[in-house]
């Protein structure tokens, strides 16, 4: 059973779908990590490996994520409209100790419709911090989540969606098409799990889809967080975050140099799109 | 300003002269790919500080004829034109100030020949890249057929590593400058950066130097510059705020900057006080500010 589950008698029903935006942040109070906890935590996981014992135990992994869906709770977001936990995917950066103080710092980094059309999934981008701001644990974690009513949805932060991808496309800069006179192909773009092909023939996008008919010439690829701060930095960072693998690149890699270009312009629509939904 | 061709390492070299002939010499030294063009807003007003600063453009770069032997891609070869420079102009004891490559020359030159030298400036560099940008990759760039958009990734390139506070109108006067590059030439440079490895070499270092690293430079970790500065005898290190790999592009008013630095390395710094014009707020007092 997930804590949202747990929590869902006797609570009001909190968020709908609706009510989450992509780039909403929010911040928990600290929680101090007690031996209290080290124990109960041996005690259910029944792993007693020596790291996790001792004065210098670490305590294990999964106590990152117990703890921060218990910190979520108490931002008030979640009620009984959250029909459940569906996936949590965590990195352990830094050792939890007892003694430690953590903070939760949470980031909406998606938020897509079921095609049922009456419940979402809400991706919360989920980070534990230290007090001087460290980074401990971090991941994400979806939420299935009942809607209030039926749509339509924004889809300026709806990265990796063919609906965002379409969007984009409306607000690409005429410099495109020029640098793209000659070109023939399909330029594939990923946030997370999500997927768009623009397939470009002459300096025309003729399609906007999942899957080109041959796949995508190039993708380039990041997590949902990273295309957040990508629309979100003052300036066109797109160029640096490649230079510091923040963005990483599957296919044609000369392909992808040769379009360096187009892909400043089409990272300046997503922002442009982005600003239209803050 | 006078300008100079002479016969150096075989070729014709380039160099401006600015300032009094008899007045305390600075070399100042370009990065990859570019040329003495990059210190047209500091040379001449460096000189009236009470300087002479040569500005050389290095072989194969800018107007200098290639080396004889094809684009250089050892960064000792560029030490010693430099060292023939100096002879062939008669300098006595210049200080030497560079950036990227440039700064990787200016740190070789100081571990080469100290006592040739009144002290070195070295700008975003440091003893070992650990391997990074990769050998491979950068030969396979050599072939032009293997390099596609080169001049927008110049420009995108140049624009990432510029610092944050460097207002966008003289960022892009940056970047579209930088375009006016040979790959051929920049990816050999690049090949020298790379392979270049002074880590043994900083305890050689005689002379006064101080080590300059922008905090936004996407190309350097200042952990790196400042263990380097560490192993260099009595060596300065300064992190820039807000500034990127270009300092002597980006700093409004660097020749005020460069100006204090050269006074606090060396004893033959120009004795005429220091001018007391202000200094700018994105030079001498963000230098200060940052000195870390």
């Amino acid at each position: 059973m997930s804590t949202e589950q747990a929590t869902r008698t006797g609570v009001g029903p909190g968020r709908y779908f609706e009510d989450f935006r992509v780039g909403e942040r929010f911040r928990t109070g600290h929680r101090t990590v007690t031996a209290g906890d080290l124990a109960d935590f041996t005690r259910v996981s029944g792993d007693d490996h020596p790291i996790h014992t001792g004065p210098e135990a670490i305590l294990q992994g999964p106590f990152g994520p117990a703890v921060a869906m218990g910190l979520l709770q108490t931002l008030g977001l979640h009620g009984s409209a959250v029909l459940g936990l569906l996936d949590t995917h965590w990195s352990y950066r830094r050792p939890i100790r007892v003694g430690d103080t953590v903070a939760l710092h949470v980031t909406i980094v998606g938020c897509r419709r079921t095609s049922r059309g009456d419940r979402g999934v809400v991706t919360r981008h989920m980070a534990l911090v230290d007090p001087d701001g460290a980074v401990v644990q971090e991941g994400t974690t979806a939420a299935m989540v009942s809607a209030s009513g039926d749509g339509p949805d924004p889809v300026g932060r709806a990265f990796g969606t063919v609906a965002w991808g379409e969007a984009l496309v409306a607000r690409l800069d005429p410099g495109f098409a020029e640098s793209l006179a000659t070109w023939d192909g399909a330029i594939g773009l990923r946030a997370g799990d999500s997927e768009v092909h623009l397939r470009v023939y002459r300096g025309k996008v003729i399609e906007v889809s999942r899957r080109a008919a041959t796949g995508a010439t190039f993708t380039v690829e990041a997590d949902e967080l990273t295309w957040l701060e990508l629309v979100e930095a003052p300036d066109n960072a797109f160029t640096r975050f490649a230079m510091t693998g923040r963005f990483a690149t599957r296919g044609d890699g000369y392909e992808y140099l040769r379009l360096t270009a187009a892909l400043h312009l089409i990272v300046d629509a997503a922002r442009e799109l982005a600003g239209e939904d803050a | 300003m006078r300008a100079h061709y002479l016969d150096v390492g075989g070729a014709l070299a380039f160099a401006e002269d600015h300032g009094a002939t008899d007045a305390t010499p600075v070399l100042c030294l370009h990065t990859a790919g570019q040329s003495g063009v990059q210190w047209r807003h500091v040379a001449g007003a460096l000189a009236e500080r009470g300087y002479r600063v040569i500005v050389p453009d290095l072989p194969g770069h800018g107007r200098s004829e290639p080396a004889p032997g094809g684009p250089v891609t050892d960064l000792g070869t560029y030490a010693d034109w430099c060292l023939e420079l100096i002879t062939a102009l008669g300098l006595d004891r210049p200080f030497v100030a560079g950036c990227s490559i440039g700064g990787k020359i200016t740190l070789d030159l100081a571990c080469r020949a100290p006592e040739r030298l009144s002290g070195v400036v070295a700008m975003a560099a440091d003893a070992w890249t650990n391997g990074r940008p990769s050998a491979r990759g950068l030969r396979r760039e050599l072939s032009d057929v293997a390099a596609p958009s080169r001049t927008d990734r110049t420009h995108l390139g140049t624009l990432a590593v510029v610092g944050r506070s460097v207002p966008a109108q003289r960022a892009e006067l940056i970047a579209t400058m930088h375009r006016r590059e040979d790959p051929a030439i920049s990816t050999s440079d690049l090949l020298g950066w790379t392979s270049h490895d002074l880590r043994d070499a900083l305890g050689d270092i005689t002379c006064p130097a101080h080590l300059v690293v922008g905090e936004d430079d996407l190309w350097l970790d200042p952990d790196a510059v400042r263990w380097a500065a560490g192993r260099i005898p009595g060596a300065r290190c300064t992190v820039l705020d807000g500034i990127g790999h270009y300092p002597m592009e980006e700093i409004e008013a660097f020749d005020a900057v460069l100006d204090g630095w050269l006074r606090e390395l060396g004893t033959s710094a120009p004795t005429n006080p220091a001018p007391t014009s202000p200094a700018p707020a994105t030079g001498t007092e963000r230098a200060a500010a940052v000195t870390r």
